[in-house]
């Protein structure tokens, strides 16, 4: 423990998994942001791409990486689906109801998982991504590393299509405001179908990038629900550069904690930083002070 | 009325004990998931203020009830007593911080309560025996009676639904029930109106994790040995939650029907639903979300409530 080594090591390795919690919660920002709806199917949604690439790579032998161009494309049909049909009933309807049924959702999916594919712990064995680089003198797996890559490549092609295009233009006007966006003509009942879709492409996406760095079990999804939770609320639900700070920081802090004070609170230190931010600070870490009437 | 039917429930269990021997175990385990999901509609059905973090009360009444027993041979009603106050305690805690937050935010910080106190009895071995738990292996005899016999078990399950129902409808009825809804519906209004909705919702939250934390403590003994997994779990969080929600929130014997139904549902069907227990949870929320959003028994009473007007309209 001493240097300045093992403290980078950490710092990198956190922000590598930071990446990957940052992916998924981008999506649950994005969702919250346009929608008001609290996703609680989100970590199963990640579990879902987990098995996705899992039972191409047992079947068809096709490499993870190369799932993400399935999954991507799978996850935005299956979420537009399933807002079209469940959640689109909801769109004015009072208190948690949306938030009841996404957690519905959340458990058909985790035992749906578990009656396909049993409850024994799988995973993707690459020869290849088990590999370390060194760089520096800190040790890097390979795997890690193509998952900070494809990272930040989705989120770029997100950044892009949000601001760059017209459809992003559609998705940002009704999270600001939707009667607005429908009196300029803008179809938010398509946005609405479109944004849950991309939530739950990128869920998907890091459920694929994390299928070979750990074993999938079918109710993988809560943990991940919760630490998507987490980095939203770090970063101010409904905001997507918050979510992408929150998710790197999240994975910095339970690195940090789990070598230098107690590994068994690991999960513990995310969510105290959640309780402490909601409390006295629920605009978010990076968010400006705002008054919602 | 209210007492009828309390008297229907008391008939019902006695039926099921006689005529049901084999199925004991399984009516404690109704009896006790309807006890509460009925403590918690007080908060989250009365006081609208939905919360997915209840095991934490069964845990902690589990858990002091096996600490106070085992460790400080004291006697069970002492450590019942002591887990009321401690879970009460802990809910005046947990809603003066959180009860700031509204909606989605308040439910989001209930589990996350929750999940810390998991955590804290996985971690703490000193005094929870960590992931390997604690057993009870012996208890004070309150009356000459053995609280390890399932038949005992069942009376005291009994007794335990029956005190949380007439303490429900005690308090529902009366003036802070009132409020209860007032807050429910609209806290501005409520607040205009000289209610203090904070310490509404306080009193709610107090009594609803009181009476959770001494299911809890029934559950510990009916289980003796303890592990955090099982009993904090979010998942035994949600079953109450759900249980209470598809009978229907806010209504007396709304949470008692959604735990009888979904209970011998599982049962009856065993075979098929073995290992699809979730799936039928997560189903059935959906559908009553979408379709009957009062709940079963809510929708039932909305439904002859308009048939009453029909009639009247013809006559």
């Amino acid at each position: 423990m001493e240097g300045l080594a093992p403290l980078l090591q950490n710092i990198t390795g956190g922000l590598l998994i930071g990446g990957i919690y940052a992916l998924i919660g981008v999506g649950l920002s994005l969702i919250f942001g346009v929608m008001r709806v609290i996703n609680f199917a989100h970590g199963e949604f990640v579990a879902i791409g987990m098995y996705l690439a899992i039972a191409l790579f047992a079947d068809l032998g096709l490499d993870p990486y190369v799932s993400l161009l399935i999954a991507l494309p799978a996850g935005l049909v299956a979420g537009w689906l399933i807002q079209r049909v469940v959640l689109a009933r909801l769109i004015d309807a009072p208190g948690d109801s949306t938030l009841l049924v996404t957690l519905g959702l959340s458990l058909v999916i985790a035992n749906a998982l578990f009656l396909l594919f049993g409850a024994e712990p799988k995973s993707i064995y690459l020869p290849y991504a088990t590999a370390t680089v060194d760089v520096a003198g800190i040790r890097l797996p390979v795997a890690q590393l193509i998952a900070g890559a494809i990272t930040v490549g989705v989120i770029t092609l997100l950044w892009l299509v949000l601001n760059r295009t017209e459809i992003g233009r559609a998705v940002r006007a009704t999270a600001q405001n939707r009667l607005g966006a429908e009196l300029v003509g803008v179809n938010t009942r398509q946005v609405h179908a479109l944004v849950f879709g991309l939530g739950m492409a990128l869920a998907m996406a890091a459920g694929v990038i994390l299928a070979p760095l750990l074993f999938a079990i079918p109710t993988v999804g809560s943990s991940y629900t919760l630490k998507a939770f987490v980095v939203t609320v770090l970063g101010g639900l409904g905001s997507v550069p918050g979510a992408i700070g929150g998710g790197l920081l999240l994975g910095v802090v339970e690195f940090l904690g789990a070598s230098y004070l107690s590994s068994g609170y690991r999960d513990a230190y995310g969510l105290f930083a959640f309780l402490l931010v909601l409390l006295f600070r629920p605009q978010g870490l990076f968010g400006r002070e705002t008054k919602r009437v | 009325m209210t007492y009828l039917r309390l008297g229907l429930v008391a008939i019902a269990g006695l039926a099921w004990f006689i005529f049901l021997p084999d199925y004991r175990t399984l009516g404690i385990n109704l009896m006790l998931l309807a006890g509460w999901a009925t403590a918690w509609d007080l908060l989250g059905g009365w006081s609208g203020q939905t919360s997915l973090g209840h095991a934490a009360f069964v845990g902690l009444g589990a858990y002091t009830i096996a600490v106070t027993s085992t460790r400080w041979d004291l006697a069970p009603w002492w450590g019942a007593l002591l887990a009321m106050a401690l879970a009460a305690a802990l809910a005046l805690l947990w809603g003066k911080l959180t009860f700031r937050l509204r909606g989605s935010y308040f439910v989001l910080a209930s589990i996350a309560v929750a999940e810390i106190l998991r955590l804290v009895a996985i971690n703490e071995r000193q005094l929870t025996g960590g992931a390997i738990g604690l057993f009870i292996f012996d208890l004070k005899e309150p009356f000459g009676l053995d609280l390890f016999d399932r038949g005992v078990e069942f009376w005291v399950a009994l007794g335990y639904l029956g005190l949380v129902l007439v303490v429900a409808a005690f308090v529902t009825r009366g003036r802070l029930g009132y409020q209860m809804r007032a807050v429910r519906e609209d806290e501005p209004s409520a607040e205009a109106a000289g209610i203090n909705p904070e310490a509404v919702k306080l009193w709610a939250f107090a009594i609803s994790g009181g009476l959770t934390a001494l299911g809890g403590c029934l559950y510990g003994i009916v289980l003796s040995a303890l592990q955090p997994q099982p009993l904090f779990e979010i998942h035994l969080s949600v079953r109450i939650a759900l249980v209470a929600i598809i009978g229907g929130r806010g209504t007396l014997f709304g949470p008692l029907v959604g735990a009888a139904l979904i209970t011998v549902a599982a049962e009856l069907f065993r075979n098929v639903f073995a290992e699809a227990n979730l799936l039928i949870y997560g189903a059935l929320i959906v559908v009553v979300v979408l379709f009957a959003p009062s709940g079963m028994l809510g929708e039932l009473q909305r439904w002859m409530v308009r048939r009453r007007y029909a009639r009247s309209a013809q006559g």
